[in-house]
């Protein structure tokens, strides 16, 4: 059986979506919480819906890494880390900007690497424990129009390989899922650009439909907890059977 | 905004049709040329030159590049 039991867990992107349910399901697997996310209101909506006490939330932008000063200083060390947060662009490579190359890159991979650095430096990893990045099954393909989001996930999957290469002699564990298209507040968004009607057709591509926020939080309690001991440096695919097609 | 303008921008993300083509009344969803990355171009292009967010419904509901161009008139 699955548990999380005491351990000290950190999740950032928890404002919504897949990161709240992360935070959620950890908790109630026995998990101490410390949620991150840019929206305070829905951070404590989260932070309503954790089983148990004792959780922590910060109100942090993490693309700026002057923000990470009280996190670090107030932080004691860490079984897990879920890097979550994310977001997505969808934009056509003949209009792609300066601005926008690094606003992308700036959540999805600057600022991932950049906390777990500051970790490291400052010793919040504990011995065996488990750092999990949240990469998207786009990195794997070329959606038209997803060039940013796509080549920011892949280089995401990508550090966490190297990540795990430098921490093993420490007996911590770093792997990446990649989820196929998850219905969240995100995609939601997502389907403003796309059209409802063509966001169906697409879901109609997907075996077992599109996925709930929970099957991705499964996947990574798998690897929070003491059972995936002996799983580094992998990518973890789950789509719903996407790619089998 | 200038209709005139509209119309050059719009022919400007495609790559195969002749410019002539680019009217007003015209069908864009009828261009050999039109897919998802063209939406895609246009939803990039309304948002650069007009600083207008154009959903895949507005373009979904519309017909003609007029119908376009009066979405974003009414949103910029």
């Amino acid at each position: 059986m699955i548990t999380l039991q005491d351990k000290n867990i950190l999740v950032t992107g928890a404002s919504s979506g897949i990161g709240r349910q992360i935070a959620i399901t950890a908790s109630e697997l026995g998990a101490k919480l410390t949620i991150i996310g840019r929206n305070i209101q829905k951070l404590e909506e989260t932070l309503a819906l954790l089983a148990g006490d004792g959780h922590k939330i910060y109100v942090i932008d993490l693309s700026d890494a002057a923000n990470l000063t009280s996190l670090i200083s107030e932080s004691t060390a860490y079984d897990g880390v879920v890097f979550n947060a994310g977001v997505v662009e969808y934009l056509p490579v003949k209009f792609l900007n300066e601005n926008k190359i690094n606003s992308v890159f700036a959540t999805n991979f600057d600022s991932n690497v950049v906390l777990s650095q500051k970790l490291m430096k400052n010793k919040l990893l504990k011995k065996g424990g488990s750092l999990v990045f949240v990469s998207s099954i786009s990195s794997k393909l070329g959606v038209p129009g997803t060039a940013m989001y796509t080549a920011s996930k892949a280089a995401l999957s990508a550090f966490s390989k190297v990540l795990a290469s430098e921490l093993a002699s420490q007996g911590i564990r770093c792997n990446s899922v990649s989820p196929g298209i998850i219905k969240t507040a995100m995609t939601e968004q997502a389907a403003h650009v796309v059209s409802d009607e063509e966001l169906k057709k697409a879901e109609a591509e997907y075996p077992l439909g599109y996925g709930q926020p929970e099957d991705v939080a499964g996947l990574i309690m798998y690897l929070l907890s003491d059972i995936s001991k002996w799983m580094t440096g992998s990518d973890l695919v789950i789509d719903g059977g996407f790619t089998l097609k | 905004m200038e209709i005139n303008t509209f119309l050059k921008n719009f022919a400007d993300i495609l790559e195969d049709t002749d410019a002539a083509l680019i009217q007003q009344e015209t069908v864009f969803r009828d261009l050999d040329e039109w897919d998802s990355l063209i939406a895609l171009s246009l939803i990039a292009m309304a948002d650069e030159e007009y600083s207008v967010k154009l959903t895949g419904d507005d373009i979904k509901s519309s017909n003609s590049l007029n119908d376009i161009f009066e979405i974003i008139k009414n949103k910029a």
